[in-house]
């Protein structure tokens, strides 16, 4: 499947999975490509860090959310301490999900390659779940900044 | 301090069952390698989990023995 992926999006790809295991979650999602876009330096990240969201920044949005997730149903829990899993976790829906919507959005456009930018088009397109949410505890519009990935990133003159 | 009431937003309910989820998880992590540092046996920790002895050692045998905490056979 990543045969037209360049190689800042294989680098996500990859990045993934190891972001789910440093954050100890049993699989990888949407939140964690997410992570992993921040983490690189290409036109995507650099449109991300520019509306404030580097790594630090979307992995204490994700804690913020996740607190607030448990206090709507009256849990509070300190930070657990383990030894992390040492399996790489696997794909997990909403990840496998926005790579596909990735691929289908640069065929759509009638591009060869599939950037983080199409990754992060695809990641933005979810309305519900933990990506919208995270984004709205950072006080992120998703629209604009998918907007702005669309003009500036995958864009063409 | 589980209260169990709903929230009125079901986007907040269903986040929360998100959240549950991965608190379980984390949660089994840090109890099973607690019990297992104080030197509980598998079929002692899948007894209490109500899981069985393969289940548990599966999921967590390979970070325990990575992190270096002795195991008990039996």
């Amino acid at each position: 499947m990543f045969n037209h992926f360049t190689q800042d999006a294989r680098w996500v790809a990859h990045d993934g999975p190891q972001i789910a295991r440093e954050l100890g979650d049993s699989s990888v999602e949407a939140e964690h490509l997410l992570v992993a876009i921040a983490r690189r330096d290409d036109a995507a990240a650099r449109v991300l860090h520019a509306a404030g969201l580097d790594e630090d920044a979307i992995v204490a949005a994700l804690v913020a959310e996740t607190e607030r997730s448990l206090a709507a149903v009256g849990v509070s829990a300190d930070s657990l301490t383990f030894s992390p899993f040492v399996e790489t976790p696997r794909f997990g829906r909403s990840a496998k999900w926005a790579l596909e919507l990735a691929l289908r959005i640069a065929l759509e456009r009638g591009d060869r390659r599939i950037g983080t930018g199409h990754v992060l088009l695809a990641i933005l397109r979810a309305e519900r779940g933990t990506v919208p949410r995270t984004l709205a505890i950072a006080g992120v519009d998703r629209e604009a900044l998918a907007t702005e990935i669309r003009s500036s990133v995958v864009g063409r003159p | 301090m589980i209260d169990l009431s709903s929230p009125e937003d079901p986007a907040d309910g269903l986040a929360a069952v998100v959240a549950l989820r991965r608190l379980a998880e984390r949660l089994e992590a840090a109890e099973v390698e607690r019990a297992m540092r104080a030197g509980w046996s598998w079929p002692e920790v899948a007894e209490a989990l109500g899981v069985t002895r393969q289940a548990v050692h599966k999921k967590h045998a390979k970070r325990l023995i990575a992190a270096g905490v002795e195991l008990r056979r039996r």
